[in-house]
């Protein structure tokens, strides 16, 4: 199963992929990265941070603009891909196995995951 | 309307990120944005920039008309030369930024923003009042060619530029049997060319450019990275960096502003005042020290005092570092060396004052 076959997307383009351990890694589209371009610059918050889903958790910049990301679904933040910031160009290339912005303990209810799209319906709303 | 040049086809076809600026739709990136940077740092690149606007100027009055409408000394401007020069209002704030080229006696070439087109032309018209000029605006029929970096010379060359030219001036060429006029001057800080032709031979000339181009590294180059070369040569950017409430010694253009011109010009009062007397706000560099990117209209301050703006702020590719021009009140304690702060995101990020351009400029060929 690739990746994209486990992850749910929402309309801002984050995506939630649940772990073993019933965490999230959360992260950007492959669609998003490709429209922002050249990533320069990453910002990621502080592990413990609570989030509610739509709230702005990180701030990611191409060459062209400064673009926030929004939580897809509430959550602690758990952990930080403390790599990317250093190498945030790392992004373009791979959105997934190495281009994962968080990982989040999940803290609302799975009905928050409601309006997320698999990956086929994502890219079948782009269209 | 959006409005699209005689390449737009090209563009889509080679993959374009298309964008609507200035009333046209534009490409911004055919790849990546540092990648075309990188490309006309280190070999040559192409540009359509066909939505900037050609307006001439002809009829006896014409010499007289330049004088009055721009701070420049066009009495001096000799045949096939250019100068880069502003359009002041009678405040001495900038109408828009232009290039005037001399192609003869009585006629001449002005270059001017796409997005200015219109006001330009209006104030042009009431400015002409009582004087014998034509102003024809040919922007609809010609297209603008940009071929810029350090291999452009050489690659005109190998197309059979038959001309041998310093930088800053315009001059008709032949390029692969077709006539043009070929203007060294650019938008990037590197050598480099823009060439006039008329729309229907722009499809063949981008075509042939980018044929014999190959063996250079040539790339087709997008606005993006347009942006990203002219900031780092600390070039201005209309509507970011000048507008009709700044004048040409606030903008830092001071080098191109004659002191001794003798006739009367829109707005000459307070640009010899500013001259004599300085300004309340000037435009400065600014190099980031922490990590974080300064943009359009960020605030700056100084020991806790907002001091001014960021006009145009981004990354630069070849100093792989983040730079920024601000308007800042004009203070002693904020020059070359001192540190300022930059809003971003509700915190403020510590930024150094520099020298501008933030690299070195390459664009000043003798003959």
């Amino acid at each position: 199963m690739s990746i994209t076959e486990k992850i749910l997307c929402s309309k801002t383009h984050e995506y939630i992929l649940k772990n073993d351990d019933n965490t999230y890694t959360v992260g950007l589209t492959d669609y998003a990265v490709e429209q922002l371009g050249d990533i320069v610059f990453l910002e990621l918050p502080d592990i413990g941070t609570e989030y509610k889903k739509g709230d702005t958790f990180a701030t990611v910049e191409s060459v062209k603009a400064a673009s926030e990301i929004y939580m897809p679904i509430s959550g602690k933040i758990i952990e930080v891909n403390e790599p990317l910031v250093d190498a945030p160009e790392t992004l373009n290339e791979d959105s997934y196995e190495k281009g994962w912005l968080v990982k989040i303990e999940a803290m609302g209810d799975e009905s928050e995951q409601n309006d997320l799209m698999e990956y086929e319906d994502y890219k079948e709303e782009l269209e | 309307m959006t409005k699209e040049t005689y390449l737009h086809d090209k563009h889509v076809a080679l993959g374009a990120r298309m964008v609507d600026f200035a009333g046209w739709h534009m490409p911004v990136q055919y790849t990546s944005i540092i990648e075309e940077h990188k490309t006309v740092r280190e070999n040559v690149g192409l540009f359509d920039v066909s939505h900037m606007g050609e307006v001439f100027v002809s009829g006896k009055d014409s010499l007289a008309f330049l004088q009055k409408i721009v701070p420049q000394d066009i009495s001096k401007l000799a045949y096939e030369k250019a100068v880069y020069c502003q359009l002041p209002n009678k405040k001495g704030g900038l109408i828009d930024d232009l290039i005037i080229y001399k192609l003869g006696i009585n006629y001449y070439l002005i270059i001017c923003n796409a997005a200015r087109i219109d006001e330009d032309l209006n104030w042009m018209v009431r400015n002409k009042k009582g004087l014998d000029v034509k102003i024809d605006n040919q922007s609809h029929n010609y297209s603008l060619l940009a071929v810029q970096g350090p291999k452009a010379d050489e690659l005109l060359r190998t197309m059979g530029l038959d001309t041998h030219q310093e930088s800053f001036t315009i001059k008709p060429a032949t390029i692969c049997g077709r006539k043009l006029l070929i203007s060294r001057t650019g938008y990037t800080g590197e050598d480099g060319y823009e060439l006039l032709v008329e729309n229907e031979f722009s499809e063949e000339l981008w075509d042939k450019i980018l044929e014999y181009g190959a063996e250079f590294g040539i790339k087709p180059i997008g606005l993006g990275a347009r942006d990203t070369l002219r900031l780092e040569a600390a070039l201005h950017l209309y509507g970011n960096d000048l507008d009709e409430n700044t004048t040409p010694i606030e903008a830092g253009l001071s080098w191109s502003v004659p002191k001794d011109k003798k006739e009367d010009y829109n707005g000459k009062e307070v640009i010899m005042d500013q001259i004599q007397n300085g300004t309340t706000k000037k435009l400065i560099g600014l190099k980031m020290l922490d990590k974080g990117i300064a943009r359009h209209e960020y605030e700056v301050y100084k020991d806790g005092k907002k001091v001014g703006v960021i006009t145009s702020g981004g990354v630069s590719p070849v100093l792989n570092a983040n730079i920024a021009l601000a308007y800042v009140k004009n203070d002693k304690n904020i020059c070359t060396g001192s540190i300022v702060q930059v809003m971003i995101r509700e915190k403020l990020h510590n930024a150094e004052v520099v020298k501008r351009p933030f690299i070195e400029k390459r664009n000043r060929i003798k003959i």
